[in-house]
């Protein structure tokens, strides 16, 4: 082994757990420049590993831990504020969700009543056929009744309205009521109650104009 | 709840992650004074070593998941973000070493032994030491970190190739030549008071 070898390799064999192998060994004997140079080494790793156990002990002062745990604190209750912040949002959602779905219920079942009429606003009493006007239909008006016109549907809707009218009593023929021909000519009110098409459902006999 | 001692750190980074203080506190425990210590080897300043200690164990404490145990263990992950904020700290500093840690962190980095030899071999000696830590400081970066793990903090070359996450042969080439490196730079250290003595 020459100089060069042994500094390529014998000398970090050496360095590791010292001339190992023989050729480094004998090499070291024969050449005092190398053995220098090892023994130089051997004095920088006495001094590294001294510098090492100076410093062994050192730790990191206590405010480190003080901010981390802080921090760690700060952190987590944040994280846990913002977990809830999220649920109490998924609750709000899920809340309105509900309120929107009842809603629609609600309204779907109003719907339903205007295709299936119950209880009407007005109270219309049904007139089986077609009474005769100036007799059977003044009482029917004396209650303050309207009495259905022949062909509409019993029942009445929600939005309705009530129009009075002055006309001859013969004009009440094309409603479908029978009418007197004596009293034909008489003006009279009649109060109409129509429906939301503007057609009429029921009629009640106000008062003779004559 | 109390935590066993001997509970693997993977596990305590867990409990940590959900909120548990007591899991990070003992994980900080058990980890800091080696990150510390590396920190202060490599930059040479106390403040410098606290600051990076603090940031190592903030970016656990912020980004827990980005711990993967199938890629190694806690520690070299702990040494991996602290070798990047030594990094970061050294690109900061003019190039000059500090010799602040031989009596740094108020006093306690060093632990003196007191002996019978006089003060003028006490003098002698720390001489000597501060020569040794000017020239590791003056290392190039991957050499320093080498000589740190290595002949400092005592580690085996499979140890400091995983937290510097490189072949062991690399490991050992580089120590192999920043002893060279130390050698020189010592032989030059120790000259120059006797050559500017001598009128140099």
């Amino acid at each position: 082994m020459n100089c060069e070898e042994f500094v390529n390799s014998g000398l970090a064999s050496a360095a590791a757990a010292g001339p190992e192998t023989a050729a480094a060994r004998e090499h070291l004997r024969t050449c005092p420049e190398c053995a220098a140079l090892y023994a130089r080494l051997l004095e920088l790793r006495g001094e590294l590993r001294e510098l090492g156990k100076a410093s062994t002990q050192a730790a990191t002062p206590s405010r480190v831990e003080m901010r981390l745990r802080q921090e760690f604190r700060t952190r987590h209750k944040t994280d846990k504020n913002r977990d809830r912040a999220v649920v109490a949002g998924w609750m709000l959602a899920a809340a309105t969700m509900v309120l929107a779905a009842g809603s629609m219920v609600v309204w779907q079942q109003r719907q339903g009543n205007h295709v299936n009429p119950t209880p009407a606003p007005v109270s219309v009493s049904a007139v089986a056929n077609g009474p005769e006007l100036g007799g059977t239909l003044i009482a029917a008006s004396d209650d303050e009744q309207f009495a259905l016109i022949p062909g509409a549907l019993p029942g009445l809707q929600d939005e309705t309205s009530v129009v009075r009218v002055q006309m001859q009593r013969g004009a009440l023929g094309a409603l479908g009521l029978s009418v007197n021909d004596e009293q034909a000519s008489d003006i009279v009110q009649v109060d109409l109650l129509l429906d939301t098409d503007g057609q009429p459902q029921a009629y009640r006999l106000a008062e003779s104009t004559d | 709840m109390q935590i066993e001692s001997q509970e693997r750190d993977d596990v305590l980074l867990k409990r940590s992650a959900k909120g548990d203080e007591e899991a990070f506190t003992l994980l900080y425990r058990r980890n800091q004074a080696q990150i510390y210590r590396f920190a202060l080897r490599m930059t040479g300043r106390a403040w410098a070593a606290e600051e990076i200690v603090q940031d190592v164990f903030m970016t656990l404490v912020r980004e827990p998941k980005k711990f993967d145990p199938t890629r190694g263990p806690l520690a070299a992950f702990l040494y991996g973000i602290a070798r990047n904020r030594v990094m970061k700290h050294l690109e900061r500093q003019p190039r000059e070493f500090s010799l602040e840690y031989r009596s740094g962190d108020n006093g306690t980095s060093e632990i003196e032994v007191p002996d019978e030899r006089t003060p003028a071999h006490w003098a002698e000696l720390h001489e000597r030491r501060d020569c040794v830590r000017a020239a590791v400081l003056s290392l190039p970066l991957e050499f320093r970190e080498t000589v740190v793990l290595c002949e400092l903090e005592e580690m085996s070359y499979e140890e400091a190739a995983t937290v510097l996450q490189c072949p062991v042969g690399t490991v050992r080439s580089r120590l192999h030549r920043s002893r060279a490196l130390l050698l020189a730079k010592l032989e030059m250290l120790r000259n120059a008071p006797k050559r500017a003595n001598a009128g140099y």
